[in-house]
């Protein structure tokens, strides 16, 4: 059986954590991620930053009740890397068994 | 959190990001309960009003007016203290957004018809449309049950009598709404506390 590589930007504790957290979601505050990754700000602000070059996911800074608000939701490119992340560690637990 | 880790791992971490973001939508019941409440009282009140001949009481419908107002600020309020939208929760909306302005176009048709026999059933058909996806849609087995109760109450509700007909929408809106709503608050609470 053929073994995939697994994408190094997603076989990251922290960035596989959100962006597996936002494939199940519309979009997803700032705030939230960090409550659900357990993460810290400054962390999960660099992490963002990544997917964010990769074009995994959008990031949306705006206004809400006068206070900054930055929304996140993954791309279509997310999506397509997330499945093939899936499937390349389904290839390779196949392979270990 | 930077340094990778191995393949196994992965997998349990996706598995429990999945889990939280389908937690993620809760319900409190609040709307469900506020409205079966009101659509009750509207329909008792309208059933003995036709019993003992008070012409008046149609009026009693306008406190549906002053719930929809309610609801808009509810809902505006909700949506500001909400941190993320789920795919079910953004569903749910247009199914009853949808609901609402057939619901209104409906009404409208038949009072415009004089098919004033039929608006009753027709409400009754329009009830179980959102109650019952919403339940499939977030497997709720209690709008589900609820959805398919309108239905049959709607095919109850023309077999009788006209003056009848708003005790099938009392019957409706206590299985549809008023206990799904109770459960989801209870949900709610329970959710809350942990």
């Amino acid at each position: 059986m053929e073994f995939k590589e697994l994408d190094p930007i997603l076989h990251s504790q922290l960035r596989l954590a959100v962006i597996s957290l936002l494939i199940g979601l519309k979009e997803a505050e700032f705030t939230f991620i960090k409550e659900k990754t357990n993460a810290t700000a400054g962390n999960l602000s660099v992490q963002i930053n990544k997917l964010k070059d990769a074009d995994y996911i959008e990031v949306t800074k705006q206004f809400k009740d006068n206070y900054p608000q930055t929304m996140c939701r993954i791309t279509p490119k997310g999506i397509d890397a997330f499945e093939k992340y899936v499937q390349a560690l389904q290839s390779y637990m196949n392979i270990t068994k | 959190m930077e340094q990778p880790f191995n393949e196994q791992s992965s997998l349990q971490l996706i598995e429990s990001m999945i889990n939280k973001a389908k937690n993620s939508f809760s319900e409190s019941g609040t709307l469900y309960l506020l409205w079966g409440v009101v659509i009750f009282i509207c329909s008792l009140t309208q059933f003995f009003a036709d019993r003992f001949n008070y012409e008046n009481a149609n009026y009693i419908w306008l406190l549906t007016w002053i719930v929809a107002i309610y609801q808009v600020f509810y809902l505006s309020r909700r949506s500001k203290k909400e941190k993320a939208k789920t795919y079910a929760a953004e569903m749910i909306k247009y199914v009853w957004i949808c609901f609402a302005c057939c619901l209104f176009l409906c009404i409208y048709v038949l009072i415009y018809k004089k098919a004033y026999d039929s608006i009753m059933p027709v409400i009754l058909v329009m009830y179980g449309m959102p109650t019952f996806l919403t339940g499939t849609i977030i497997k709720f087995r209690s709008l589900i049950v609820g959805g398919i109760s309108c239905w049959t109450l709607s095919i109850v509700s023309i077999l009788l009598p006209n003056q009848y007909q708003t005790l099938c929408v009392c019957a409706a809106v206590v299985i549809a709404w008023i206990i799904p709503g109770y459960l989801f608050h209870l949900k709610y609470k329970t959710e809350q506390a942990s």
